[in-house]
């Protein structure tokens, strides 16, 4: 019995798993090209980008807040630097161009924060203004051309593989980039569980006021998550350009709510307080698999959206009535407490 | 508590009166610049509404002041100003509403779709029918408000999350069942509504001003208006008034899909044509325009008259960019910044009424009036 309540998870990660498990295994019987190494690898190369995004996103929802701007963050970096590298005419490497990409993310994530922590507005409206400016500021003082030249080390990037399996049913491969992306989600899985920062993210989630009194640094706090956020979604969006081979500033914004509601799926609160790094991955690769089987068994790709809709609906409306469950056996059990002790009282 | 409260009282009995007086000013005075929402906020957006006119009016007169200008700005501002009311309502009960364009464009498709399905076999039974088909559209609105306040009030699913995902579907549906096309054909009603005038008046202004005057009858004269602002401004007093939390909540959300619908109507009247991602832009800009008409975002308090007003200003601004050839990204831009630039105002001016400090430690003051701590953006937020 704790065997299995540890296997469920904290956040119902279990549970998620195996969803994803028993979807998996249903799709392979419907249709057996599914079960392959190439559909494997190619919904991991789906899931880099979202899954990057879905850290940020996480981050921001444990400590109760929202973020909508961060897929304007990432292609306002990733196009700026590309613009920059391509009209000066250098290549500052790999390194060179996450290192540009970042500090123009986190500058804009710094924005965010400092106006949110500052002023104590919500932080959904707040990200939506910033993401109409970010954005708008982009096409207006960046450039809207469409670039399908990349910079050398950015191309090269996007060719490099690191496994190249022959299969019978042709070759499969597994970009270079899952690495990083796994490295991150080490990282941040680690930083939110063995931080002090990380832990003080989980108690501003939980009750801000509370935290504060607690002598966290919330205001501090909550500018530092939204560079983090920044800065996560601007390597997010210099890897999307990177995999797509062309810079084309159209792409990313507009998908925002796909990624909250990975976030959501895999078990993140809303309201703050709750959220693991496994689930949101879990999450995220959920509908990325759901995404991938719809077009397998022949459902036409126009109702893609609807079924994340639904899945959505579903994952958070059962999440809400386990809660609302959960907390009225609790009031039956407050009220035994209470009447228990009364009894031996009136025995004695 | 001073020493010096304690002896006042007896100490200067003689100019109680006085006193008296000066209390009554000061409640008064206190009250007048608490006030949230309504008052307020809509005399600052008549300010920014004709500051914004007259400073295009002045940037570029031949264009901005010439009749068709003024005209397309009327014609375009009540699709818009009717579903920032939809958003106001909802948001007054500190909810939030992302499906209401996209309910708007389901209920544009269906006058759609049901139109040219009649009209193949019989046009003139079509016309005949405008009515039953304007009808249908609105209809459909109200049936996707009630699913929104199903999943929010019977299963508790958040407002944002709810909403974020009927707006996927009713999206998803729409694009599905259009085959991601336009549609073309309405009644030819609609499309007479769109265009008729009454003393060089757009008839679609009038039905917007209409509409926004039964919403803020029903907001403010109603019990259901009553006990919608209840539930924002405070979930749990509301609770422990007996107000059926549950009912209120469902037909919130039925009202605004009634809006939406209602809106998809005029996406028709305006323009013969129905599609699944017209006016994804809009999504954004109620929100913009609800906050700025003076509601608060976590609940309790707004005004219909303020979110028409910003309606206008926005409108205004927009065509005001174009007519002094400026993008529509850096409408995007002025748009933030201007939500944003509220915002800040607003938190600003209303901690200087409330507490000098905010961060500050816990002061023990004298016991508040309540309407202070029901405002109070530290205890509502999250």
């Amino acid at each position: 019995m704790e065997a299995l309540r540890k296997l469920r998870g904290t956040n119902n990660e279990g549970v998620l798993a195996l969803v994803l498990l028993a979807l998996i295994v249903g799709m392979s019987i419907a249709n057996p090209t599914f079960f392959t190494l190439n559909t494997g690898f190619s919904i991991l190369r789906s899931a880099i980008v979202p899954v990057i995004f879905a850290l940020g996103v996480l981050i921001v929802v444990i400590t109760g807040g929202i973020d909508v701007s961060f897929a304007a963050v990432a292609i306002f970096a990733g196009y700026a630097t590309v613009t920059f590298c391509l009209t000066m005419g250098f290549d500052p490497g790999l390194f060179g161009i996450f290192a540009i990409a970042i500090g123009i993310g986190s500058l804009l994530g710094l924005i965010n924060g400092l106006v949110i922590a500052r002023f104590s507005l919500p932080t959904l409206i707040v990200t939506l203004g910033t993401q109409g400016i970010f954005f708008g500021a982009m096409y207006t003082y960046v450039g809207a051309t469409y670039y399908a030249e990349l910079p050398g080390s950015m191309a090269a990037l996007a060719t490099t593989n690191l496994l190249d399996v022959t299969t019978s049913s042709g070759r499969a491969y597994l970009h270079i980039l899952v690495v990083p992306v796994l490295l991150l989600c080490v990282l941040v899985a680690l930083a939110l569980k063995r931080t002090m920062f990380g832990r003080s993210l989980y108690a501003m989630g939980g009750d801000i006021e509370a935290a504060r009194r607690a002598g966290f640094q919330v205001k501090r706090t909550q500018v530092w998550v939204y560079v983090l956020v920044g800065a996560l979604a601007s390597i997010a969006g210099v890897v999307h350009i990177v995999l797509s081979r062309s810079a084309n500033p159209r792409d990313l914004v507009g998908g925002e709510l796909d990624i909250i509601a990975a976030v959501v799926l895999g078990g993140a609160s809303i309201f703050g307080g709750r959220g693991s790094v496994i689930g949101t991955v879990l999450g995220v690769i959920l509908v990325q698999v759901i995404k991938n089987s719809l077009l397998l068994v022949g459902v036409p790709s126009a109702w893609l959206r609807t079924a994340v809709g639904l899945l959505l609906v579903i994952g958070v409306g059962v999440q809400a009535i386990a809660a609302r469950r959960k907390s009225r056996q609790m009031r039956v059990i407050d009220d035994v407490d209470l009447a228990h002790p009364h009894e031996q009282k009136v025995g004695s | 508590m001073s020493p010096d409260t304690r002896t006042r009282p007896e100490a200067s009995s003689g100019t109680s009166g006085l006193r008296n007086a000066n209390d009554q000013l000061g409640k008064w005075t206190r009250r007048f610049v608490r006030r949230p929402g309504s008052n307020n906020s809509a005399g600052r957006m008549v300010v920014a509404l004709l500051l914004a006119f007259a400073l295009f009016a002045f940037l570029n007169p031949r264009v901005f002041l010439s009749p068709i200008n003024l005209q397309n700005i009327a014609v375009a501002a009540p699709e818009i100003g009717i579903i920032a009311i939809a958003m106001m309502i909802v948001m007054l009960t500190g909810g939030i509403d992302l499906s209401l364009v996209a309910i708007a464009n389901f209920s544009a498709i269906t006058i759609s779709t049901l139109y040219n399905a009649i009209a193949a076999t019989d046009p003139a039974l079509a016309e005949s029918l405008s009515l039953v088909i304007v009808l249908a559209g609105v209809v459909v609105g109200v049936l996707g408000g009630a699913i929104n306040g199903f999943l929010v009030s019977v299963v508790g699913i958040t407002p944002i999350l709810a909403t974020l995902a009927t707006m996927q579907i009713y999206n998803g549906l729409a694009i599905v069942w259009t085959g991601g096309s336009t549609l073309y054909g309405a009644p030819a009603v609609l499309g007479s509504i769109g265009q008729a005038a009454v003393a060089n008046v757009p008839l679609l202004f009038i039905i917007f001003i209409v509409i926004a005057i039964l919403v803020a009858v029903l907001v403010n004269r109603t019990a259901l208006g009553r006990m919608i602002q209840l539930e924002g401004a405070n979930s749990v007093a509301a609770q422990y008034s007996a107000i059926p939390r549950r009912r209120v909540l469902l037909k919130t959300y039925m009202v605004a899909g009634l809006l939406a619908g209602l809106a998809g109507v005029l996406f028709v009247a305006r323009n013969p044509t129905a599609s699944a991602d017209y006016g994804s832009s809009y999504v954004l800009l109620v929100i913009v325009i609800a906050v700025l008409g003076g509601t608060n975002p976590t609940g309790g308090f707004a005004s219909v008259f303020g979110v028409v007003l910003a309606t206008l200003t926005l409108q205004v601004v927009s065509s005001g960019f174009t007519a002094i050839r400026l993008s529509s990204y850096e409408y995007a831009i002025a748009q933030g910044v201007i939500l944003i630039a509220v915002m800040i105002f607003d938190s600003v001016s209303s901690s200087r009424t409330k507490k000098p400090k905010k961060s500050g430690p816990p002061r023990h003051s004298e016991p508040e009036p309540s309407a202070v701590a029901l405002s109070d953006p530290d205890l509502k937020r999250n």
